[in-house]
């Protein structure tokens, strides 16, 4: 089961598909994704069934921000680019560039989930609480739901961070690094649904 | 990646042993003991549901109890029974049968198992405090949410399933990735065993599957525990769409339990008629189908619900489209068995038992697929019959079979066949007299559900029958639980094909399989491995490489401690509003909830920052193996 | 920008690393659609079911775009993630149906 013939000290090309350890790993982590998509695909069903029912609460159009969004959509997005020059410099051995653009894209994250609460309680003050009505509990659960995938992923990175600084890449961090960057993608991914169908949909009256 | 041959792990004996295992065979006997043991509390249930059911106005236990009776029965049965029992074999057999040394993720796998056990005991446990769920398996809003339900007992529903869903879902992936990434040299997706095969396919079913039922359970959980509105109808809420998300999940669920089943079957008639299966790709095919269109029939488990003819007309083609791959499969296994020199052990009895039983199961599936006719069986024990001839008549047959089938392989013991055929025997009749009167109540009007019935309304005989037959499948069961306990007596000597007519690759190698199953990974040439090289004249497999040191996942504890994590976080967030507060206002079930995430958390930070450099089984130990049992 | 090595063991093929030159244009790509979806929504000129079918197809266009380039689903050896992305949309799919038309109708 173990494949390291590569010689002692020298990475293999893409070390992240070296071993079969590592492969199993992708694979696995993309199948995974392929769950995800079905519940992510729940959550939006259950919010787009129950959005208009929002009771004596504030309604989408009422409550939604647009510069705000625009704001965290450019964050996420960015972070998900600084994310791509990070397996970049893991193709290219850069272990000191690959260290820095996890760090900018956990820096980037936090800004991200940081706007989010701030949004939600600002929402709270509005009158748009967990409780007030179907719609509020289900925007909560959705967006909620992406935003705890956002606090994963930035612990997630960070103590890959911590673990690439120790270990350095070999072809058991390679992997690793390799996964994270993919689930990163994937919450942008889901984001970009996001922002299309909560709140710009939100805003179409 | 700086390990040395001389990396030493410690390898833990006893029960240290059981609890820290990432070994798939240990893994697969963990799920056989602990679903085993679920099924017999199920079964348990189920007597006694049958006996409060055998006379009119009976008051063997009260209409509560009653409630909670059939809701366990039927939650323990499918989640906490069928499943465990399935990826027991699917554990024991799998990485056998496609060639490899152990799943993709052993340190999952052990943790799937954990999560399931720490789930299906947290959902028992209600048992003892206070009241179990007692708003069916199905848990329909609004009488799950807390306005009818303002007891525990579906809250308990709600965090065991969410947690032994986790492990169900992380096995699914386990396996699909293990039959994708770990197959032998030459054993090519066209050449697996029909058994890998339906694994394959209902793995995927659990990854696609089992996320909407986590999403549904999830805003269960928050509209009883934090007052969310997603099912309670003064909120906004929708209580139709419980029912939507639950079946999105529900139906395929129900194919998640009978493929494995199809793939028994498939091997054991294959192996007892001594030909190769019949028509093996449309089988394959079948399977692929069947596993499709579980996804899109959902909505037939809600005909009466009123969405629509159009709605109606649509799952109801759907539905009885799913009857063709099915009748592939049923003339396929006739015409395995045509002309083979069939040998009628008490695993092939279970399966060609199996055959009509099912049969008889689908046809009455195609009945309530017609929509108008639906609307007469709905809620009555037409249903009940139907689903227990496919769930008990198929999937309960199918599992018998393949634990007949592959004990010695597991153990390296042979069962008893005169036991083995008294539990066939009283078992089938049993299970016959249980449910084929129950078409017959449902059409004369009884209603499933209910906790008694008047005299007089022609219901008394029919109900009897069913209660001696209850009784009767309770037997066979004792039949097989003492062919057990005998056969652990008996000593481990079953040669590696101890059936002599074995046809794939776990039957080339010693029962049971040493830690690294293959001392050589076999080179495979075509379809039924083993069975071609027999041909060929051939005594074993070609090796597909030379004798050397096996690498091998090291054991941890992590997985065990994961689920222990989960299990307290589950009972600090549901009794919450009772336990009172730690300091101001913070309440202490809050405080015991973060508790148990910290354990959860800690455990996933260890996994994740100390490397498993795993060990080494040398060379010459693996010649020691060979030449013991050769 | 890309630099060539020779590849691991047991393969002749020339291994390339490819440069962050697609990423960013995809990046751009994405800002740009979803400058787009944006823009549609504040001029709200268009009615609203042919909002929603914009808002939907630009979506579904930056998702694809992202995930082709930057999880590098164009690749090879990527069947079997694409199988279960496409497996996962297509129950996405189906729920959506439900939730739009059978959840109230």
């Amino acid at each position: 089961m173990s494949a390291h013939s590569h010689v002692e000290g020298q990475l293999p090309h893409e070390p992240e598909k070296a071993t079969l350890e590592g492969r199993n790993k992708i694979l696995g982590f993309w199948l995974f994704l392929g769950g995800e998509t079905v519940l992510f695909g729940t959550l939006f069903s259950a919010f787009l069934a129950l959005r208009h029912q929002v009771l004596d609460g504030p309604t989408a159009d009422e409550l939604f921000d647009l510069p705000l969004v625009a704001l965290a959509t450019a964050l996420l997005l960015t972070s998900s680019l600084t994310s791509v020059f990070a397996i970049h410099a893991l193709h290219t051995n850069k272990v000191k560039a690959l260290i820095s653009w996890l760090i900018v894209t956990v820096v980037l994250g936090l800004a991200f989930l940081g706007l989010e609460i701030y949004e939600f309680t600002h929402y709270i003050h509005e009158g748009h609480g967990f409780t007030t009505s179907a719609f509020s509990s289900s925007f909560y659960t959705l967006v909620g739901f992406h935003g705890a995938h956002v606090a994963f992923g930035i612990v997630w990175i960070s103590l890959i961070i911590m673990q690439l600084m120790r270990k350095g890449l070999t072809v058991v961090t390679a992997p690793k690094t390799y996964i994270a960057g993919l689930y990163w993608h994937f919450i942008d991914v889901v984001w970009v649904f996001i922002f299309t169908v909560v709140y710009l949909m939100g805003k179409v009256v | 990646m700086a390990h040395a041959h001389t990396h030493t792990v410690k390898r833990h004996s006893g029960l240290m042993d059981w609890l820290t295992t990432v070994d798939h065979k240990k893994i697969g006997i963990l799920y056989l003991i602990a679903g085993g043991f679920f099924f017999l509390v199920g079964g348990l249930e189920a007597i006694l549901i049958r006996v409060q059911l055998w006379k009119p106005l009976n008051d063997f236990v009260s209409a509560d109890t009653y409630n909670e009776l059939i809701t366990m029965h039927g939650t323990t049965m499918i989640f906490l029974a069928a499943m465990p029992i399935l990826f027991a074999l699917m554990n024991a057999v799998v990485p056998l049968q496609i060639g490899a040394r152990d799943v993709a993720f052993p340190f999952l796998n052990s943790l799937g198992f954990w999560t399931f056990l720490f789930g299906g005991v947290l959902l028992n446990v209600s048992w003892f405090t206070g009241g179990a769920p007692d708003a069916g398996w199905t848990s329909y809003a609004p009488l799950a949410g807390t306005t009818y339900n303002g007891q525990h007992g579906v809250d308990y529903y709600v965090l065991g399933l969410q947690i032994a869903g986790i492990g169900t879902l992380i096995g699914g992936i386990n396996f699909l990735a293990t039959i994708i990434n770990m197959r032998a040299p030459g054993m090519t997706f066209m050449r697996m065993p029909l058994f890998t095969w339906t694994v394959f396919v209902t793995s995927a079913l659990i990854l696609f599957a089992f996320p909407a039922l986590a999403v549904g359970l999830a805003a269960l959980m928050f509209d009883r525990l934090f007052d969310a509105n997603f099912f309670d109808p003064s909120g906004g809420g929708n209580t139709v769409l419980w029912e939507h998300i639950f079946w999105i999940f529900g139906h395929p669920e129900v194919y998640i339990l009978i493929l494995p089943a199809f793939g028994v079957i498939s091997e054991v008639v294959s192996t007892f008629s001594r030909k190769r299966l019949f028509g093996y790709s449309s089988m394959v095919f079948a399977t692929i189908l069947i596993g499709f269109l579980g996804f899109m029939v959902w909505a037939h488990h809600m005909f009466t619900v009123g969405l629509g003819p159009v709605a109606n007309a649509l799952f109801s083609i759907a539905t009885m489209l799913i009857a063709i791959p099915t009748g592939i499969k049923i003339f396929n296994w006739l015409f395995t068995m045509w002309g083979g020199s069939i040998k009628f052990t008490t695993a092939n009895l279970f399966a060609v038992g199996f055959i009509p039983t099912f049969v008889m199961g689908g046809v009455t599936g195609v009945m309530l697929a017609a929509a108008p006719a639906d609307f007469q069986y709905h809620d009555s024990y037409f249903v009940v019959a139907h689903f227990h001839y496919v769930i008990v008549g198929g999937l309960v047959l199918g599992i018998f079979s393949g634990l007949h089938y592959w004990w010695p392989k597991m153990f390296g013991r042979m069962l008893n066949e005169t036991l083995g055929k008294w539990t066939f025997w009283t078992f089938f009749i049993g299970f016959h007299m249980t449910f084929f009167v129950q078409h017959f109540l449902g059409l004369l009007g009884m209603p499933r559900r209910i906790w008694t019935y008047l005299d007089g309304l022609g219901f008394n005989e029919m109900n009897m029958i069913s209660t001696v037959g209850a009784f009767l499948m309770g037997f066979g069961t004792i039949f097989f639980l003492l062919n057990i306990v005998t056969t652990a007596f008996k000593p481990q000597n079953v040669p590696a094909d101890p059936w002599e007519d074995g046809r794939t690759l776990e039957w080339t190698i010693p029962s049971p399989p040493p830690e690294y199953n293959f001392a050589q990974t076999p080179l495979v040439r075509g379809y039924d491995a083993y069975w071609k090289e027999k041909m060929d004249g051939h005594s074993g497999m070609t090796p597909a490489e030379p004798l050397g040191p096996i690498h091998m996942p090291s054991p941890s504890i992590l997985p065990f401690f994961m689920g222990v994590g989960l299990f307290i976080a589950a009972l600090g967030f549901m009794y919450a509003p009772e336990w009172g507060n730690l300091f101001g206002s913070f309440k202490m079930g809050y405080a015991v909830g973060i508790v148990g995430l910290l354990v959860l958390f800690t455990c996933m930070v260890l996994r994740s920052v100390i490397d498993d450099h795993g060990f080494h089984i040398e060379e010459d130990e693996i010649l020691k193996d060979m030449g013991g049992k050769a | 920008m890309a630099s060539n090595h020779t590849a691991t063991e047991g393969s002749t093929k020339r291994y390339k690393v490819e440069g962050p030159k697609k990423a960013i244009i995809s990046f751009i790509f994405s800002v740009l659609l979803t400058f787009l979806a944006f823009a549609t929504v504040i001029s709200g000129e268009i009615n609203k079911d042919f909002t929603y079918i914009i808002l939907i197809g630009l979506a579904i266009l930056q998702v694809f775009i992202q995930m082709a380039v930057w999880m590098h689903m164009k690749d090879r050896g990527h069947t079997f993630a694409i199988i279960g992305i496409l497996m996962g949309v297509f129950i996405v799919f189906t729920c959506v149906i439900m939730a739009e038309y059978w959840a109230w109708w």
